[in-house]
């Protein structure tokens, strides 16, 4: 197994596409903290009057952790479902499949050395994500000419990180397994990416025209995805204007399932999408 | 250990179906180490299916396959690292060089050092561009990293689909010469190859198959002295083609260039000057040609092209 996670691990570090998601996750950190920097500096008509003092303090320190993983939960996923589903796909889509396969010691060795290779990558990514999060905040908390205090830095702080970074990791992996069933089923990368991602932006707004509906079919979302999604999400210490608190990204305040619930749930879909990737994978003829 | 002329792979009665469509229907082959085995057929024969199920890549509907006098199903991995193969073509990652390529395979396999990813380039002459990503290789160099890939491992089985695909005329000769090399290493050969020429130059057993169906496995001597052409010289044509018309162990019989080219049992040139001296017509030449392997092919599939 070892050595099949190796050499999948080979493939993802000399591939062009893993540096280029990586570059595109730092990119828009920066970017996002850049704008939200600049726009703290001027004043809007109709803003609140603390409109500048609310975006530099969640550029600030303690935010500025939580809010890395905030984004990480939402672009690392999609980053993160692309490189899974190419991943697992494109094996199909360039024929290297046969020559794989008859190479690893067993179709379900091969799958899951894909899979913990994949995941290794992605840890290494949120951990890149949450330093360059950290070093923008340091320079944005720099630039507005604010101190730096880090009384915040307590154990419950970094507990509460340390918490959030594993649920953040959850989040990704399920849209990520999402996107590596798909792949498998279609026997392609482009179903596993465009099934996930089009599942990823879509699926909220499906969400809320359901609780719009009322009666029974507003309880369905708690049975889907992003509602659970947010349930998680919201457990991140950043303010419910910002994303965190509750409602996801601008999202109106709505009552979302317990955390418990969307673990369950979450874990359930976690659990279908292996089950159906490894069964599919082991039982199908692989052909031309 | 096993010994030359043991038994490398055999299928027993193995079939395919997809659906309604009969992909192979009750394959029956054996290969001896040593032996440089020829697959030959037309499109849709059923080779790749066959190939597949004897890599485990596709399930067989029934019947199974022996390898290393072991069946396939029970320890697939055992038996499938003593194999090496390139199927349908060469297939690599694109975006890593063919060195590269050989190091993720080497890895997946385990106990393959950068010493034997050197010498199987060497082997191939592909050491000096194996630096180089394998999208910009070409046909011919994709074709012999596939063979690197292939005797990475040392296997007891080797096989190649359609290995000269692309490749120059010397090329092909280094591949052909290469063939019957690597089976006299102890080792067998299963070669697919739409060139019945290079078949004929390099194999010394082909199977025959025709929409999942074997219409011929035997040795190549064997098949190629089953039937035999004779170039009948006369001055009456037509007069002997209708003589030989009327004879029922007279298998084709056909004017082409002032000739009869005629299709009849093995040693039948004497019975076949016989019977047309009986009606007064004398060859001033009778010609024995052998068989070709293409036109045992062409014959056997009803004169289908080959893949």
């Amino acid at each position: 197994m070892s050595r099949l996670i190796a050499a999948e691990l080979l493939k993802l570090r000399k591939r062009g596409m893993t540096w280029i998601l990586l570059y595109i996750l730092i990119g828009i950190m920066i970017l996002i903290h850049v704008l939200t920097y600049a726009f703290s500096q001027r004043a809007f008509p109709g803003a609140p009057a603390d409109h500048t003092g609310g975006l530099q303090q969640i550029l600030g320190l303690p935010l500025a952790l939580p809010l890395a993983l905030l984004f990480l939960a939402s672009l690392g996923a999609v980053l993160a479902t692309i490189m899974t589903a190419s991943t697992t796909g494109n094996e199909y889509n360039w024929g290297t499949i046969r020559i794989a396969l008859i190479s690893a010691e067993s179709r379900l060795r091969f799958l899951a050395a894909k899979l913990i290779s994949v995941a290794i990558v992605v840890f290494i990514g949120m951990l890149i994500g949450l330093a360059t999060g950290f070093l923008m905040s340091l320079i944005t908390t720099a630039m507005s000419g604010n101190g730096f205090d880090f009384s915040f830095a307590t154990r419950s702080y970094f507990w509460d990180q340390f918490l959030q970074f594993w649920r953040t990791f959850y989040v990704i992996a399920f849209y990520s397994l999402m996107g590596f069933v798909f792949a498998i089923i279609g026997r392609s990368a482009m179903p596993g990416i465009a099934v996930s991602i089009g599942i990823l932006f879509f699926e909220p707004l499906i969400t809320t025209l359901m609780r719009a509906a009322g009666g029974w079919v507003s309880n369905v979302p708690d049975y889907l995805f992003s509602a659970n999604v947010n349930a998680i999400n919201a457990l991140t210490s950043v303010p419910g204007m910002f994303g965190g608190g509750g409602g996801g990204f601008g999202g109106a305040a709505v009552a979302l399932p317990s955390v418990q619930h969307a673990y369950v749930v979450l874990g359930v879909y976690i659990l279908v999408f292996l089950a159906a990737g490894f069964y599919l994978f082991r039982k199908r003829d692989v052909t031309g | 250990m096993m010994e030359k002329n043991d038994v490398i792979l055999k299928t027993v009665g193995l079939s395919k179906n997809f659906g309604s469509l009969k992909a192979v229907s009750n394959l029956n082959i054996e290969l001896y180490r040593g032996d440089v085995f020829a697959f030959l057929g037309p499109n849709g024969a059923g080779k790749s299916t066959t190939v597949g199920m004897i890599l485990n890549l596709v399930n067989p509907t029934s019947g199974h396959v022996e390898l290393f006098g072991r069946r396939l199903s029970d320890n697939p991995w055992l038996a499938l690292r003593r194999i090496g193969a390139v199927i349908e073509g060469p297939a690599f990652y694109p975006y890593l060089s063919g060195w590269d390529n050989l190091a993720v395979l080497a890895r997946s396999i385990g106990g393959i050092g950068n010493q034997r990813i050197t010498e199987v380039l060497e082997r191939v002459n592909l050491l000096d561009r194996s630096k180089d990503r394998y999208s910009h290789y070409s046909m011919g160099m994709k074709q012999r990293l596939g063979i690197a890939s292939t005797l990475l491992r040392d296997p007891e089985l080797i096989i190649l689909d359609e290995p000269t695909n692309g490749l120059d005329p010397a090329g092909t000769k280094e591949i052909r010469d290469l063939i019957p090399k690597l089976a006299h290493e102890s080792r067998a050969v299963l070669l697919c190859s739409h060139l019945l020429h290079e078949v004929e130059l390099v194999c010394n057993r082909v199977a025959i198959l025709k929409q999942g169906v074997t219409l011929a496995n035997a040795p190549i001597g064997e098949l190629l002295t089953q039937g035999q052409v004779l170039e009948v010289k006369v001055a009456d044509l037509p007069g002997a083609l209708a003589v030989l018309k009327t004879l029922d162990w007279i298998k084709s019989a056909k004017v082409e260039n002032s000739s009869l080219i005629v299709e009849a049992p093995a040693n039948s040139g004497a019975r076949l000057n016989q019977a047309l001296a009986e009606k007064g017509i004398f060859a001033s030449e009778l010609i024995s040609r052998s068989a070709s392997l293409e036109s045992v092919f062409l014959q056997l599939t009803g004169g289908t092209e080959v893949e």
